[in-house]
Order: structure tokens, then sequence, then C-alpha cells
């Protein structure tokens, strides 16, 4: 029972990390990106090749450096990064919407395909493993031990996350991304440069998905193309427009919401003789139905987005009522007062 | 009267309808310049022209002494050459006191470096500045109970006016107001009258473009013409009338400030 | 010289099936403006109809009749359920393709739940190869390219000569204009959809006819492929998906012999990204502009 509480929050936190990422991209700079999965796996993928020693033939891949877990996953976050800036350089500088949508789903594809059929990259369909309990025997951590440990390192770095995310969205940064978001051609009327803002946030966001997806490939210790689909993007997609879409509260709760509350309560579903994937297909189905209520009845979460409320001038932060047109009498307009 | 804007001889095609037609005309510092015409003169598309949101097929845009056809909108906006659209255009997600607090341009603070370290203390106090002028402009502007209301949640006309106090909050040297009176109740055109002449007075010169033409006469120290692509004519308001073409291309008298129904 | 007629052969099979996909999907863009996520379900559950009928004993008419009438009930039912509310509501593109996004989600896991996640087969053979002319084509092959042809053809007779062709092409070009004039959009649009999906649905037929197995993941991934065509022709251009289709479908049949053929749909991916960034609008639309035009 310990166990699976320990797991599932090691998993939630390691998805949290991921959908604030997503959030940086979708909520706050407007850009429904499909490829960000491909920035999970990447990190993943990444993070297993610069920890593990060289391949041994049959095996295939690349690096295999045996580098420490940490210096690996910035490493392999820095990696991410690159693919972003040149996904996101192309995708960005014209396309906007479905069509953005589109080549960003492209992409992910283009890399599923590779990591799965070009074996010298990652050794193709079986994938790499190897990675077991990082730090685990620096730290001098026994099997059972270990778990906790991971799940305190991946709480303490999901902390760290929250943090920098935080901070970054009550900034001029964070403000002037939202701009983006709401009217791009108010915000490039006022001197925002759009393309390498929104490239930046693609970026960062995608640098977070690297860091998820190293935290993830050190709890499961083997990576491959069953391990991830390219539309695993819809599921943070869902954790995130249910929780509350650009908020960082509304995140967190959007997984704890979509992807430990719907782990626990598809638990006890009855295993069907023969159907090994009943149940991982029951919560899709719900992610999908979930999906499309929260899209059309609620799209901007359960948390929204919190905006800046002033509360000076006599207390009053006051939502006045609204569509009321000024009467004719209004305050005299004084040029000089600015 | 030095010329802050000049155009000279620009041309646009869309498909086969040459949309811009040899468009010149300027405009002074200091002065408000009307650019009126019938639908399909060209007026929105030459607007876009000079302000980077379309491309010039020909032609020259001299903002301030320094050519600026062609440049991205980002970059003329930078310069100080502020536009605003035919529909409102505020952040609807963001409150009204956030839609001017980003009207305020600081290149420097925005960074992503920058916003991670957390504002210095000369930031800081700045920022208290600036949030105190927002506070200060919206009342001019009769907005301040509304400044925490989301900016999507207001009318039509409050939006203007949202539009307006953001163009006074970032002070560019020249804004180019698209039909900003459509879809406005006329009772606000004396509002956005004083508005209007409220820029010039704090150092932002005025290119618009409307349809009201009592709202034209009331403001405007000069009024450009378009039809069909090109100018037709370029002088005070008054002198209009007289203007054949002028009166052709309308269709009719053009009427006056003191007749208008509003 | 040989080889590649062979090849163009065997491309053409391919270009077949993408080409009605292609236009299926087209057809639902045009009338609602909404790019259907989850069109690629529509074929599968056509290829899982015609195996049903199969499963009884049934045969290829029979199976092709099924293919059509499970994708034009799907089709109906996604659009009346869920697109048509959507924009009732005036809720815009992309949010509407989200929601597209989950309905194939809900719909592929159904079927997984159903069937199951692993392959199917059908049990009708395909005959043995014919030379015909320069190539080289199976009995199904030919009644593929046959079939697709005919019901090009006939799309096109609804199209422009019926009432029916005649309000959908109002609906597509300006739906409120549409309205305004007396016809009901929204029947219009729900029609088109049926339409869509009945083509749509003997498409996966056709397409797991031609590929041997199908999973409840086969539309989707066929789908992307589809799309590359869809959005190089011109989203909502009928001709141009046509065309889109089968250089497409050719091109990849070309490239499949260099490459092994799990890559054709990174090859596709990538022709369709270059396209885009080319020419945003599709190859038959319009011309080059500033992200603001």
């Amino acid at each position: 029972m310990i166990d699976y509480i320990v797991s599932i929050l090691t998993e939630g936190a390691i998805f949290a990390i991921m959908a604030l990422g997503l959030n940086i991209i979708w909520g706050w700079s407007g850009d429904f990106d499909l490829a960000f999965y491909g920035y999970v796996a990447l990190g993943a993928y990444m993070t297993l090749v610069l920890t593990v020693g060289p391949a041994t033939s049959p095996t295939e891949y690349i690096l295999g450096l045996s580098l420490p877990f940490p210096v690996a996953v910035i490493i392999a976050m820095l990696s991410t990064m690159t693919l972003a800036l040149i996904v996101g350089s192309i995708a960005l500088r014209h396309l906007r919407g479905i069509y953005f949508s589109i080549v960003t789903l492209g992409a992910v594809y283009v890399l599923y395909i590779f990591a799965g059929q070009f074996v010298p990259l990652f050794n193709g369909f079986n994938g790499v493993s190897g990675l077991f309990d990082p730090m685990g025997d620096v730290l001098g951590l026994g099997f059972t031990a270990y778990p906790y440990f991971y799940l305190a390192l991946c709480l303490v770095v999901l902390a760290v996350v929250v943090l920098v995310v935080t901070r970054l969205s009550g900034s001029r940064f964070g403000l002037a991304l939202r701009s983006l978001r709401e009217d791009e051609r108010a915000a490039a009327a006022f001197g925002r440069d759009i393309y390498v803002m929104k490239l930046k946030a693609y970026v960062i966001g995608a640098a977070l998905g690297g860091l998820g997806g190293g935290l993830f490939v050190g709890y499961l210790s083997a990576f491959n193309t069953s391990a991830w689909s390219p539309v695993e993007t819809i599921t943070l997609y869902a954790a995130i427009l249910v929780g509350g879409r650009g908020s960082t509260r509304g995140v967190l709760l959007g997984i704890v919401v979509m992807y430990m509350g719907l782990q626990e309560a598809t638990r006890y579903l009855p295993e069907v003789a023969g159907h090994a994937s009943f149940a991982p297909a029951f919560r899709l189905i719900l992610t999908g139905i979930v999906l499309v209520l929260f899209i059309r009845f609620r799209p901007q979460g359960i948390l929204p987005e919190r905006r800046l409320r002033d509360k000076d001038i006599s207390g009053t932060g006051g939502t006045a009522s609204v569509a009321v047109e000024n009467p004719i009498t209004g305050p005299a307009l004084d040029p000089g007062a600015a | 009267m030095t010329a802050l804007l000049e155009v000279r001889g620009l041309c646009k095609h869309f498909g086969g309808v040459l949309a811009v037609n040899e468009c010149s005309f300027s405009a002074a510092e200091g002065q408000i310049t009307g650019l009126i015409g019938p639908n399909g003169a060209g007026k929105s598309t030459a607007i876009d022209l000079i302000s980077g949101f379309k491309i010039p097929d020909t032609g020259t845009v001299v903002f301030e002494g320094n050519e600026v056809q062609g440049r991205t909108p980002h970059r003329i906006s930078r310069m100080g050459m502020i536009r605003t659209f035919q529909t409102p255009r505020e952040w609807p997600g963001l409150s009204v006191l956030e839609n001017l607090i980003l009207a305020h341009f600081e290149p420097r603070r925005e960074q992503f470096w920058r916003s991670m370290r957390g504002p210095s203390h000369a930031e800081k106090v700045d920022a208290a500045a600036q949030l105190s002028r927002a506070r200060t402009i919206l009342e001019e502007f009769g907005l301040i109970e509304l400044r925490n209301e989301r900016a999507g949640n207001l009318s039509g006309g409050q939006k203007r006016l949202v539009e307006f106090a953001r163009i006074r909050m970032a002070a560019p040297r020249l804004v180019i107001l698209d039909e900003p009176m459509g879809g406005v109740n006329p009772v606000l055109g004396e509002r956005m009258a004083t508005a209007v002449l409220g820029f010039v007075a704090a150092g932002t010169s005025v290119v618009i473009v409307e349809h009201n033409l009592p709202f034209i006469e009331r403001v405007t120290d000069k009024v450009v013409v378009m039809a069909e692509g090109r100018v037709i004519a370029d002088g005070p308001f008054d002198s209009l009338r007289s203007n054949q073409a002028v009166v052709d291309s309308y269709l009719g008298e053009m009427p006056t400030y003191d007749d208008a129904d509003a | 010289m040989h080889q590649a007629l062979l090849t163009l052969g065997f491309g053409l099979v391919g270009a077949a099936i993408l080409s009605l996909s292609a236009l299926a999907f087209t057809l639902e863009y045009s009338v609602t403006n909404v790019a259907n996520l989850s069109h690629g379900e529509i074929l599968t559950v056509g290829a899982y109809c015609a195996y049903l009928v199969q499963q009884h004993g049934g045969g290829v008419i029979l199976s092709g009749l099924a293919a059509s009438a499970g994708g034009g009930a799907l089709a109906l039912a996604v659009h009346n359920g869920v697109i048509d509310r959507f924009v009732r509501k005036g809720i815009g593109g992309l949010p509407t393709f989200i929601a597209t996004l989950g309905v194939s989600l809900v719909i592929q896991n159904i079927l997984v739940i159903i069937f199951g996640a692993s392959n199917l087969g059908y049990s009708v053979p395909p005959g043995a190869p014919r030379t015909i002319g320069p190539f080289l084509w199976t009995d199904t092959e030919i009644q593929i390219m046959v079939s697709a042809v005919a019901i090009t053809a006939l799309l096109y007779v609804i199209i422009q000569h019926t009432r029916f062709g005649k309000s959908l092409r109002a609906v597509s070009q300006n739906r409120s204009l549409a309205s305004v004039s007396g016809i009901n959009a929204h029947r219009v649009a729900a029609l088109t959809w049926l339409l869509a999906g009945v083509i749509g649905g003997y498409a996966g037929f056709i397409l797991a006819e031609s590929i041997g197995t199908f999973s409840p993941y086969s539309g989707f991934t066929f789908f992307l492929i589809t799309l590359t065509a869809a959005v190089a022709g011109g989203l909502g251009k009928a001709l141009g998906t046509l065309v889109g289709g089968v250089i497409v479908g050719i091109g990849l049949e070309f490239f499949g012999g260099y490459l092994s053929a799990s890559y054709n749909l990174a090859f596709a991916f990538a022709i369709l990204s270059v396209v885009i960034l080319v020419r945003p609008r599709g190859l038959f639309v319009g011309g080059r502009r500033s992200i603001f035009e």
C-alpha cells in the first residue's frame, strides 16, 4: 500500500513538472503544441544514454558516457532545448492555430519513428535500459529505502520548478507573454517581438519537459517506443485544461485530479480476461470525455488563472458592474495630469 | 512644422486588385491629421503598410527621418509609432490595469533572466511610479472603477477608452487611430475628441482614419482624402467642401459638425 | 523504366485510398471549418465494421457497404453530438480541434476495449496479381482503384449538379450568408458529414484490404498522411485535395522504395511541413504573405 502511494506521488511529481512546462507554451503563450511529449521522450532517452556505459553488441545507441545522474539530466535538458529551438524556430515563424499544431504533431511523429526505426540512435524498438536507482549507490541507499529517496528528490525538484515558474509567471516576461496569447497584433503594435518571445517560451517549456523526462526514466530505469507515444501529450493537456489553464496552482490541481485521481478511481476496475489494456483504455476514454466537456463548458479550468488585482485607492479592488456605458457627464479630462 | 511621417508612392496589390495606388501624404508633428475616404478607398490598407502589418509592393514610408517600409510591426512600434485597429484590440483575459501596465514597454525588463532575477530597487521604484501613472490615466478616462475588471468584459466604447488610455500610457511620438469611433455610441464622441486632443497636448501626434466626418472636422488640423487607392485631396477640412473630387467620391454633400445627428 | 512504372502502379493504389480519405476530410472541413482530428477513427471503424461482416460470412460487397454505413453513422454522431454543438456556440477552430482530439481518444480506446489492441486481419483473399499494361495489380487493388474513381466521380456529380451540392457549396463558402438565404446550415453540415463518413468508412475498408491487417490505431496513423494531402492541397479545396492525395500517394511509394516503408509517415510529414511553411494555405491557394495578412 505504501509502495503504491510512493509510486503514485513520484509519478505525479514528475508529470507535474512536465505539465508546468507545457503550461508555459500553451497556458501562457497560447500555442497548442503537440510535439511536447517528444521533448519529454528525448529528455528520457538522452538521460539514459548519458548515464549508462557504452553499448555492447547487439545493442546499439549513441554516447554511453556513464555520467552521474544529475549531470546527465542537465545535459539532456540542453539537448531538449536544442531540439525545441529547431522545431520552434521553424514552426513559430509563420504558423499559428491548427497549422502550428499539425506541424508540431508531424515533428513528434518524425522523432517517434526515428527513435523506433533508426537503431544506431537509441537501439530502435528495443530501446535502452540499465539506469537502476540513480544516485542510490553514491548515497548508500538500500533497496527498500531508495523509493523514498527518489520521491523526495522529485518533490524537491518540483518545488524548485514551482518557485521558478511562479516567479516567471508574475514577472514582466510572464505578463508580456500573456499579451501574446490574448492578442498578437496588439502586442506587436506595442513593441513586442512575437516570434522571439514565443520561441523563448517554447524552449523554456521544452526544458521542463526534458527535465521531467530525465526524472521519469530514472524512475522507470529503461525507455523505448512502447514507453511513450506521441499523443501522450494529450493527457498532459487534459490535466492543464481541467486544473486551470495558465495557472500554476491550476496545473498542480489538474495533475492531482487527472493523473492521481484518475489512477485511484480506476484502480479497482475488474481485470477483464484477455484484455490487458482495459484499465488504461478506460482511463483514456475518461480523459477524452473530460477533455471535450471542459473545452466546451469550462475552458478556463477549475482554478482559473489569477490576474493582478489592485487593492489601492480606498480599498476598492472591486468588480464594478460591467457593460454599462459611461454617462456623458464623466470626470473632466485634464490633459496636464499625466 | 516638420513632417513626422512621410508616405511616398505606396502601392499594394491583392491578387489582381490594386488596393493602394501611389498613395502619398505627410503628417506633421504636433498635429492631428485625418485620413478619410469612402469604403474600399484603401485607407486601412495604407495604415497596415505604414505600421508594418503589410508589406508594400513599392513606395517608402519615412518616420522621423528613417525609412520604415517593410520593417516588422514591433520594430516600427519601438521607434515610436503605435497604431490601433478597426475593432478594439484590448487584451481580453487581462485586467484593465494590466492592459495599461503592458502599454509601457521596457524591453530590458521583459527579458527572461532579468525577470528571473527579480526587479532591482530602482526598477521597483519605477514600477510603482508607472502603476501610479496608470491609475491616474484611468481616472482621467473614467475607467478607474473598472481597473481590476477583465478587459474582455467591457463594452465596445469602454474598450476603445482602454485603448486610448493605453496610448496615453505608452506616450508614442505618433499614434495612428484606425476608425476609433466604429461601433461606439456617439454619446462618447465628445469624450473621445477630448482624449484625442489630449494626445497632442501630451506630445503624441495623431493620424486618424475615420468615417465619422463631424468628428474629423472637430479634431483635425488637416485631412487627407483617399479614393480608389490614391490620395485625391489634402488640406484643411473646410477646403474639402468645395473640392469637387471629394464631393463626388462621397456622393453628395459632406455634413458639418453642427448639423450632425449625434 | 519498367520498375518506375511498376512503382507508379503501386503508388496509384495508395493514392486512391489517400485521395478518398482526404476528400472526406476536406468535406468535413469545408462545411464546419473544423479540422477533424478524429477523422482517422472513421476509417478505423469502417474497417472494423467490414471485419464484423466478414466474421459472419459476408463477402466483399457486403463488407464494403458495412464499412460505409459504420463510417457514416460515426461521422454523423460526432457531428451532431460534438461538432455542431461547438459551432452553434460560436466556439472557434482551435478549441474544436482540441475537442476532436478528445473524441479520437475516446473512439480509439472504445475499439481497444471491444476488440483488443492487437492487429486483426481480413479473411478476403487479395487475389493473384494481373498484368495490365505496364502495371501489376491484384484484383483487390483493381477494385480499390476503380471504386475510388467511381466514388470521386459520384461525389463530383453530387456537388456540382444537385441541389444538395449547391447548398453544400454555399455553406462552405459562407456559412452565415447561406443561413440567411434560407439554407439550414446545420442540416447541410450534418448530411455532408454523413457523406464524408460514408466515404471515409469505405476508405478504411480498402485501406485494411490493402495493408492486410489493422488495429484500433490504423486509422489515426493513416490520417496523419491524409492530413498531408489535405493541407498540401489547400484545406477545404476539393480539387487541390485530390491532386494532393495523388501526389503524396505516388511520392510515398517512390520514396518507400529507397527507405524502409516505416519511414513513410516521417517523409509525409516532412513534405507537409515544407508545404505549410512555404504556402501555409496550401499549394493551390493564394500567395506569400506576412504573418498578419
